[in-house]
């Protein structure tokens, strides 16, 4: 078999929400260049599937096309909408696959547009709960359906230590459902303990925690979902008290920007300051600012529900109202320097301090409404144009992301599928109190920090425990929150780490044989034989040792080294001050300390962009090792004629 | 590269080395399970369930240590290691293997069958889709190796084969005492093998291969007996110590040693069931067998030595709730009375357990009930396994005591320095065994069992 080259290796990790995909491996590792809405749409023929809806278009009797010569033709049309999301199919369920012919129509769609050379071998990132006879169908999926050379499956736990260039971690991978913990010892997965698939400590479970809580004020989950990965949305560490409550300072409750949004004024205070911190500044119209017309603010309390009014009929009122409010706004921005002196001190509040902050939700449902509606292009166009507010607020977007690389829309599915995106989304500005600091008051922290402390207290060897305490990794999307992980460290701190005991504090040289408790019965002899001596087949606990060797060897990053350590290693507690290091080392519970692992730096892009999806980058590392360096000899990947030979079961062989 | 596949091809009777038996182990704490010719089960999950209100039960480690309002934590087994909930045993069993191994059967509905007819645009073969969805059972793919304590008889063996055959599909099913599997672990076929679980402890002697019946010896000093001892401790010391889960534990601040906690609990609507504390409450017990409790190593009890051992140094242990202490002799006690029944602390509802369920005395009568001539043989084979063997200085007591009482033969005693292999021990023989080409033979096939019924597993597993 002819070398593989770089720009032939294909990875493809799936995930319940998103599924990323890349060919080629660049010189510098990037993030995923494809991104995939993991997602499929049925096709009208039963059993095919779409990678997009396809709407019929029906023309109205006394709609005409602007385009002539149209009218000849069927009266039904189909078009293709890159943005909508009714009706599709999920194939995977909290990192399951749960429909399986949805699931390999959407790996093959993936396949097809990455168009790979037939020389292109794979390498797919596995979710922690694919079991292993997932594991052998999929095996079995790639070599039949693509007949490509080579195959290879990487743990997407592994292949975050591959990422962070550290042997052994806990692995913390907070997703849309639920939130995987993984023990990973010398880049083996310790599979006894492993926290698979925490239900309801995912991202999804902080989105319906808000909706919860903003029910009551007409919030959709879509609006909660923005909400969440705005920046206003902060989870604040156990302990510190919400703005506006007996906790905190005084002179917050009295907001200038609270009063200024609570219906006082129809206009508000205009617009926000370009560069603003964060883009936290409050702006106008808020909930409760739409006083003054009877039909349709029937919610004072509540944010205004436009796609329904919009379908009631109303849309003609309703556009007459947003062009005056624009109007108006646009007269207060004139002399509106005031209303900008009065928010210059509440800019320099923290989030964390502010009672009440906006945030721009894009209103997919409205806009779904109005391309349900069969408009012409045109009054499409101005219906949009009056209804975003987010027009001219484009300070707005990238200040948001450099702060936390979050974007209700994913910037890269659009380049990558370059379909006519003539609508351009609706944004609609909407105000929150202090419930953006309850995303995670149901518990989910509580929950995550004592799996860790079941994954890492399942680790038989007792002298490893610190090691893996002391090397967090909190990853995936579902940890973007605002706050999340300091938060998430903040209640391991409280909860479970030891103080170093007053007891022995002065008398800590205990006799040494007395630090390690492992329980290893010392003093026995050693058995004639080991487990394989009765011909055990030596297959590997999920890693080749060869493999292993060959992997490390090649990447001194991958060395084994000792465990680092960012700032943040104990916030909300003492750091290290009240623990001299050597003056409980024979203190056999664990954790002493906590601390995570210090992001990778070698690649520039990555440190741009985060590392929430650092497992496409271990993937990089270990495609590049694998196909690469290594080219087979230390069976790293499963060759077709390897398949052939073994089988879809051979693949516990080959993956790591 | 289109080169024919070689799986459309039929698959042969269990005898193709390509498909590797499930191996399944379940024990009193733990379940543990994998495929043949691995080094370590994939699979471990609790054998406790949770129990909800409305009836429905909940599997795996996530669901049993959520605190949720009225669910009880239970267990198939009765306290001495017998299943006695075989419905609930089966399915806890049974999650063991769908949810890390094989998949629950939902999930091989609509497979991807292969393109049959080569025209690759990916459609799946419905019709074949369907009638594999017909045959399959949970487990139906693949032969099962199961372990069950050399201590059971008749009924419950031929329980398990029924389970397998009838509720799992298995194609194949053997049964092997865990004893013998424990000693393969170890590269043994002659033994005597000491395993010190949750529940039981059990001595089985083992020449060739074979486990000899009128030898087994079972007792309840094990390590749910230590769990138990160190309750007793903690309740009836001078100042009674704390044992509060992790979970009534909102925040915890440090305190000197001995001082009352000062932590902030939680509040709960309706706290969750004692059962479920009673089961977190053994976590912590764990992490304190683990990291502070010790054996005397003998060979005479502790009670001679004891002033002696006041002068050892203490080890510190902190409660989830903060609160600490420094364990000095106290930490001696709890194993105690594995040797020394005299040394059991004891209170109206724990009863003192009787020197004849102590290690020592179950290996004398282990020994008494087998050949002479054999004896000296199982005696120069000693092999230690099971989770509570892991006690600190467990296994030098074992050794001195064993000496002590059988000063004729070389007593040599054998136990796996790696944590992970004594855990495990019977899983790994079982993996071992099933791997091995020359056992094909000894699989019970589903024809057999269809024409001999649940009688032939005595003949055949023996
Ligand atoms: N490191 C350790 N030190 C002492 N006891 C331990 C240790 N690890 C586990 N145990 C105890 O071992 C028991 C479980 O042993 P195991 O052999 O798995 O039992 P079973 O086979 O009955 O499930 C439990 O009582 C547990 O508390």
């Amino acid at each position: 078999m002819a070398p593989f080259k770089d720009e032939q290796i294909m990875i493809i990790a799936p995930g319940s929400q998103t599924t990323l995909a890349q060919l080629g491996l660049p010189e510098s590792f990037t993030p995923a260049r494809f991104r995939m809405r993991s997602r499929m749409f049925p096709a009208s023929k039963e059993g095919e599937w779409e990678p997009y809806k396809v709407r019929r278009k029906d023309k109205q009797p006394g709609e005409y096309d602007t385009t002539s010569g149209n009218e000849l033709e069927d009266d039904i049309a189909y078009e293709e909408d890159p943005v909508s999301e009714e009706g599709a199919v999920w194939p995977m369920a909290e990192g399951r696959i749960t429909n399986w012919p949805c699931f390999f129509a959407l790996l093959t769609h993936i396949y097809n547009a990455l168009n790979p050379t037939f020389h292109t071998p794979i390498l797919l990132v596995a979710q922690p709960c694919w079991t292993a006879r997932d594991h052998e169908r999929l095996t079995e999926f790639f070599f039949e359906k693509f007949k490509m050379p080579a195959f290879a499956l990487i743990d997407s736990a592994t292949a975050t230590c591959y990422a962070y260039g550290v042997p052994t971690a806990t692995v913390v991978d907070v997703g849309l459902g639920k939130a995987d913990i993984t023990a990973v010892l010398d880049f083996i997965v310790h599979d006894h303990g492993r926290i698979i698939a925490l239900p309801k400590c995912g991202g999804e479970a902080m989105t319906q925690r808000l909706l919860e809580l903003l029910n009551a004020k007409k919030f959709t989950r879509e609006m909660c979902e923005q909400l969440k990965k705005s920046s206003i949305c902060e989870i604040l560490p156990p302990g510190v008290p919400l703005p506006g409550t007996a906790g905190a300072e005084s002179e917050e409750v009295t907001n200038p920007a609270a009063a200024a949004s609570t219906g006082a004024s129809a206009s508000g205070p205009g617009h926000r300051i370009a560069g603003g911190a964060m883009g936290d500044v409050p702006l106008g119209p808020g909930p409760g600012t739409e006083v003054g017309d009877g039909k349709l603010d029937e919610d004072n309390e509540g944010v205004l529900d436009v796609a329904s009014i919009v379908t009631s009929g109303n849309m003609a009122e309703i556009l007459a109202k947003k062009e005056r409010e624009k109007a108006e706004k646009a007269a207060s921005r004139k002399k509106g320097a005031d209303a900008a002196a009065a928010q210059a001190k509440q800019i320099k509040l923290p989030n964390s301090r502010k009672e009440k902050a906006t945030f721009m939700y894009e209103d997919h449902a409205l806009l779904d409404t109005l391309k349900g509606m069969n408009l012409s292009d045109e009054k499409m166009a101005e219906a949009q144009a009056t209804l975003d507010e987010g027009a001219g607020k484009k300070a707005d977007a990238p200040a948001e992301s450099t702060v936390e690389p979050t974007s209700a829309i994913e910037p890269t599915t659009a380049t990558a599928f370059p379909v006519a995106a003539k609508t351009g989304p609706i944004r609609r500005e909407i105000e929150v109190g202090t419930e953006r600091f309850q995303a995670a008051s149901g518990g989910i922290l509580e929950k995550i920090a004592d799996g860790i402390h079941r994954t890492i207290s399942a680790v038989e060897n007792v002298n490893r425990r610190s090691e893996l305490w002391e090397s967090l990794i909190i990853l995936g999307n579902g940890s973007k929150t605002r706050g999340f992980k300091e938060a998430l460290m903040a209640t391991i701190q409280t909860k479970y780490v030891i103080s170093p005991s007053s007891a022995t504090m002065f008398t800590s040289e205990l006799p040494s044989n007395l630090s390690t408790p492992a329980g290893t019965g010392a003093n026995t002899p050693q058995p004639q034989l080991g487990p394989h001596g009765v011909g055990g087949p030596g297959t590997g606990t999920g890693v080749n040792p060869l493999l292993l060797a060959a992997t490390t060897a090649q990447n001194p990053h991958l060395q084994p080294q000792p465990p680092q350590s960012n700032g943040m290693s104990t916030p909300g507690g003492p750091p290290s001050l009240h623990q001299p290091p050597n003056m409980h080392s024979s203190h056999g519970q664990t954790p002493t300390t906590v601390r995570m692992v210090k992001v990778p730096e070698y690649f520039p892009e990555w440190k741009e962009a985060g590392y929430d999806e650092a497992a496409f980058l271990g993937a990089q590392t270990a495609a590049k090792v694998l196909f690469i360096v290594d080219q087979g000899v230390s069976k790293g990947f499963m060759t077709r004629s390897d398949y052939n030979d073994e089988g879809p079961r051979g693949i516990s062989d080959y993956s790591m | 590269m289109a080169v024919p596949n070689q799986f459309s091809a039929p698959v042969a009777e269990y005898g193709g080395d390509e498909v590797s038996a499930l191996v399944l182990d379940p024990g009193y704490s733990t379940v543990r399970a994998g495929f043949a010719g691995e080094d370590v089960p994939k699979s471990v999950v609790p054998s406790h369930y949770g129990l909800l209100s409305s009836g429905e039960k909940l599997y795996g480690e996530n669901a049993v240590h959520n605190p949720l309002a009225k669910m009880e934590i239970k267990s198939p087994y009765t306290s001495d290691g017998i299943v006695e909930d075989w419905e609930t045993a089966t399915k806890i069993w049974e999650w063991s293997i769908t949810s890390r191994l094989t998949g629950q059967s939902e999930n091989k509905r609509n497979g991807y069958v292969g393109d049959k007819n080569g025209n690759g645009d990916g459609d799946v073969d419905m019709e074949a889709a369907e009638a594999v969805e017909e045959e399959e059972k949970p487990m139906g793919d693949a032969p099962l190796l199961m372990s069950e304590p050399g201590w059971a008889q008749g009924k419950l063996r031929e329980k398990s084969l029924e389970v397998a055959m009838e509720e799992w599909g298995s194609p194949a099913f053997y049964l092997a005492r865990t004893g013998v599997l424990s000693a393969f672990s170890m590269g043994k076929s002659t033994a005597l093998v000491i395993d010190i679980g949750a529940s039981t402890t059990t001595v089985t002697p083992i020449v060739d291969g074979m486990a000899l019946r009128k030898g087994i010896q079972k007792s309840p000093l094990a390590g749910n007996f230590v769990s138990n001892q160190l309750r007793l401790i903690f309740q009836q010391s001078p100042t009674p110590v704390p044992l509060v889960p992790h979970y009534m534990v909102q925040s915890k601040t440090p305190v000197d040693a001995g001082v009352p906690s000062a932590a902030t609990y939680k509040k709960f609507e309706t706290p969750p069931t004692d059962s479920f504390r009673h089961f977190e409450e053994e976590r912590v017990l764990t992490e304190f067998k683990e990291s502070v409790v010790q054996t005397w190593e003998g060979p005479g009890p502790l009670a001679q030595s004891e002033e002696h051992v006041k002068n050892f140094p203490g080890r510190p242990f902190e409660m989830p709730d903060g609160w600490n202490q420094v364990f000095g002799v106290e930490r001696y006690k709890a194993v105690e009375g594995l040797f020394d029944a005299k040394a059991a602390i004891a209170d109206a509802e724990s009863p003192a357990p009787r020197q004849d369920q102590c290690i020592v005395e179950l290996v004398r009568a282990s020994l008494n009930a087998v050949d002479v001539d054999i004896r000296a043989n199982l005696l120069a084979n000693v092999v230690v396994v099971g989770g509570s063997s892991l006690l600190v200085g467990l296994n030098r007591r074992i050794l001195n005591q064993l000496e002590a009482a059988f000063p004729g033969p070389k007593v040599r005693l054998s136990a796996s320095q790696n944590t992970v292999e004594r855990k495990y021990a019977s899983w790994i023989g079982g993996s071992i065994l099933g791997s091995l080409g020359a056992f094909h033979q000894m699989w019970i096939s589903k024809r057999e069992y269809e024409e001999h019924g649940t009688s032939i597993v005595d003949k055949r597993c023996k």
